[in-house]
């Protein structure tokens, strides 16, 4: 090398951050953070103690256990056996993440002083970096609990809850599902005003001693392995303002599952159809009061759309990392992609826009009770972020991006349903106004 | 929507003849359980293909000789405007097969471009211009600095009675039953303007290893391999004119985006149409999902887009010649059309809701393929880079 070249050099380094600071005093220095730190750790610190211990255990437990059955849950939904996964995650307090020690296995601080959807959203996201699919085969357990913690019922907490969460702490997990969807009504009952048009056909009936129920769901998470569902249902003869949760139990006479759909990603966990056929449920299995059901629905989105754009956030990170180890690892006109500037400016591009996602999940459940626009909004910026990072991660790879070995592509499949369900983007940004309808209405001052 | 609105006197006739075959010979392979239709069928499509003349063959007598997709018409602005046309056409049902048909025009019009042509050529042929993640060298490819054979790594050496190729070529679309691979490669020993060969290397030849690469998201019902050449001996018949070989390459590479571009166009009108009839007759809410507002926001934006990308198309192929400036203008058309038609085609699958999903209704597959169109032949860092060079070429 010249010694011009290496004086140039010199000048450079000594102009880096790291080496101009010694010149700054004591407490000047004191306020610079030059530590050369992964974005991973420096979010880990800000995280309350509880978080941090679960997000590192989420990461350790994603790369060990998730990951080497990422690709055969991707591309052999059918032969893949969720069990053992799930019976893992148990095992390590993953599904019981709900309720605060000594009840369930989140943390007190993080739970009372963030939300309960908090640790949860923590979690996700790692879980879904590595796979879709076995994210959404995990996290489905939890919007299916959701219903009867959110009920506010204690004797349904007392009488369902509780004794699900002890066997499955005890090492004999159980699979929730949450049914909300029907085919003719999606979005529907995710909205109020599409609700109240909605058309809807699971209905329950009063019978003696409990209700006997007719119907179809549609595109259940885990439907076809859950062993029990929290599933609504409006009261015969009422419209959606009847409607009524009512926990289903696996073994129910008149309960089958039909068409289970071929999806496009997210593909380990299945998306089955509820069929009820003179269904007869006891009263004890009524989740809450009788017509609470809408609001309690509404209110399962509130703490289920933070975690959905964590999913989708860990979708993008993964795929994020995956495009960056091929910019270190590929060599174009003598130099890796990764040294060329244009090629880090997308990265850069991509590292703002998950943080700017991560930030938003975290903020949206970051007290105590989640409310309507900020998780509305978390779950928009984080899938439509999700959808856009994916995607320039395929193009950043060109053509080595779309094939399967290479694990960006699959993820890319998986966070376009983030998209879509937990109600699509659109009926989000809807949600969003609805909620601050009296701010941008002009009915509430500054 | 419609493309047949852009088709000028002459050029209706061919349109309504590529519809003909893709409602008799490509919408039958769709409806079953596979997500990406019938592959089995392939064979009889392509071979229909080739009998009504809309894949190309670089063998005059041919149907498709003349005015194939990229057949010998494409030697001009109007051919090559045809040709993109009813590749988009085709794309409106399948991308895959569309890419069959613009693989096998492509080839064929290099065959035919090319000085004396080739004594006996192949039915039905491939060419391979990439080589790992490398595109042939964007400077080289502008005429203004680089090496041509920057990105080239197969090398050949000539011997008494023809040629020695030794090197991998990647990502190589092509028919099934594909007879022979063109193949750009490095002639060594020489430097300059000839330096770059292309040379047909038959599918049987030995020390050739075809491919496959396995799974992957989309453009499923084309081929798609790597090849890899061990000392393979081909005749001497077999190089393509000495001379020209660099220019074919930067002509392949314009065929090659302005063909992407018109599948991706192609496949997202596909994909609003669907979402149009669709939204015509899916209720929700108390009206037809067409009705709500945000959903006609999102058909609306996917209508312009695919507008746009189909007008970018056609102004483009009016500039077809053989110099840099047009190659500039593919590259701009690939990067623009690809992005706006992928655009278009997730705001059409959006109007689904949850059905646009799932495999039944096929709008995930035109997801799929929208994608691999978007990121293949040519990354965006690439096109950017290359459009970049090409206009500070233009300021000096």
């Amino acid at each position: 090398m010249k010694p011009e070249a290496l004086d140039l050099q010199a000048r450079v380094d000594a102009l880096r951050p790291g080496n101009a600071s010694k010149h700054l005093d004591f407490f000047g220095k004191l306020l610079v953070d030059n530590r050369e730190m992964t974005i991973w750790e420096h979010d880990t610190g800000l995280l309350p103690v509880g978080a941090r211990i679960w997000r590192r255990r989420a990461r350790d437990f994603a790369r060990r256990y998730i990951r080497p059955d990422a690709v055969r849950a991707d591309s052999l939904p059918r032969e893949y056996d969720p069990r053992p996964i799930v019976s893992q995650a148990a095992r390590k307090g993953f599904q019981t993440l709900l309720l605060a020690l000594p009840l369930g296995t989140a943390f007190p601080g993080s739970y009372f002083l963030k939300s309960a959807s908090f640790q949860v959203a923590v979690v996700a996201e790692e879980f879904a970096a590595e796979s879709g699919g076995i994210a959404l085969l995990l996290m489905a357990h939890h919007l299916g609990c959701a219903p009867l913690i959110l009920s506010g019922h204690v004797p349904t907490i007392l009488r369902h809850l509780l004794p699900l969460y002890a066997r499955t702490l005890r090492g004999r997990p159980e699979i929730m599902a949450f049914a909300i969807t029907e085919p003719g009504a999606g979005s529907d009952v995710e909205e109020t005003e599409g609700g109240a048009e909605a058309r809807l056909v699971t209905t329950a009936r009063q019978v003696d001693g409990g209700f006997v129920i007719n119907g179809r769901k549609c595109f259940i998470s885990d439907g076809a392995i859950a062993d029990k569902v929290t599933l609504f249902a409006k009261l015969q003869g009422e419209g959606l303002e009847s409607w009524t949760c009512f926990l289903i139990e696996k073994g129910m006479e008149g309960y089958s599952i039909g068409r289970q759909e071929h999806k496009l990603g997210q593909r380990a966990s299945d998306a089955s159809e509820l069929i009820l056929d003179d269904v007869r449920v006891p009263q004890r299995n009524v989740v809450g009061r009788l017509r609470s059901g809408w609001a309690n629905n509404r209110n399962v989105l509130n703490y289920s759309r933070p975690v959905v754009g964590a999913m989708a956030l860990g979708h993008a990170r993964g795929a994020f990392e995956r495009a960056l180890e091929f910019c270190r690892s590929t060599v174009r006109g003598g130099k890796r992609l990764i040294d060329y500037q244009d090629v880090q400016i997308e990265l850069a591009d991509m590292i703002v826009k998950l943080w700017s996602a991560r930030a938003l999940i975290w903020h949206s459940c970051s007290q105590f009770r989640c409310y309507q626009s900020a998780s509305a909004a978390a779950k928009v910026a984080a899938s439509d972020i999700s959808f856009e990072v994916c995607t320039k991660a395929m193009e950043i790879m060109g053509d080595y991006g779309y094939l399967e070995n290479r694990g960006a592509e699959s993820l890319w499949r998986d966070s376009r349903l983030t998209q879509i369900y937990e109600g699509t983007n659109q009926i989000n940004r809807l949600a969003v106004i609805e909620h601050q309808w009296a701010e941008i209405s002009g009915r509430c001052g500054n | 929507m419609d493309l047949s609105l852009y088709a000028r006197e002459g050029e209706q006739e061919f349109v309504e003849l590529t519809r003909s075959f893709v409602r008799k010979s490509v919408q039958p392979m769709f409806g079953g359980d596979a997500p990406d239709g019938n592959l089995d069928m392939m064979p009889s499509i392509l071979d229909t293909a080739f009998e009504v003349g809309l894949a190309a063959s670089p063998c005059t007598g041919m149907p498709g000789f003349e005015y194939g997709i990229w057949g010998t018409s494409a030697d001009n602005p109007k051919g090559v405007r045809l040709s993109a046309m009813l590749l988009s056409a085709v794309a409106e049902a399948c991308a895959g097969i569309a890419m069959n048909l613009h693989v096998q025009g492509l080839a064929s019009r290099v065959i035919t471009s090319s000085e004396g042509g080739l004594p006996e050529p192949p039915a039905r042929v491939a060419v391979a211009l990439q080589e790992g993640h490398a595109l042939p060298d964007y400077r080289a490819l502008l005429g203004h600095g680089g090496e041509p054979d920057e990105g080239i790594g197969t090398r050949v050496l000539p011997t008494e009675t023809g040629w020695v190729i030794t090197g991998s070529k990647s990502f190589v679309y092509g028919m099934e039953g594909t007879d022979a691979f063109l193949v750009f490669c490095r002639i060594a020993g020489n430097r300059g303007g000839e330096n770059i060969g292309c040379l047909l290397v038959p599918a049987g030849a030995t020390g050739l290893e075809v491919r496959d690469v396995g799974g992957r998201t989309g453009i499923r019902a084309c081929g798609l391999s790597n090849l890899v050449l061990n000392d393979v001996i081909v005749a001497s018949e077999h190089r393509l004119s000495s001379r020209e070989a660099f220019s074919l390459m930067g002509r392949a590479m314009c065929l090659h985006w302005l063909g992407i571009s018109a599948m991706a166009a192609g496949n997202a009108s596909g994909a609003l149409k669907a979402a149009r009839e669709y939204a015509a007759t899916r209720y929700q809410g108390g009206a037809m999902i067409g009705e709500h507002p945000a959903v006609r926001k999102l058909l609306a934006l996917s209508e312009a887009r695919v507008e746009a990308a189909l007008a970018l198309l056609l102004q483009t192929a009016g500039f077809a010649c053989g110099n840099t400036d047009f190659l500039r203008r593919c590259a701009i058309a690939k990067l623009m059309t690809t992005d706006w038609a992928f655009s278009a085609v997730t705001d059409a699958l959006q109007v689904f809701g949850g059905y646009g999903y799932m495999e039944d209704y096929g709008m995930e597959k035109r997801l799929r393929d929208a994608i691999v169109l978007k990121t293949a032949a040519g990354s965006r860092n690439y096109l950017e880079t290359f459009i970049s060079d090409a206009g500070r070429e233009d300021i000096r």
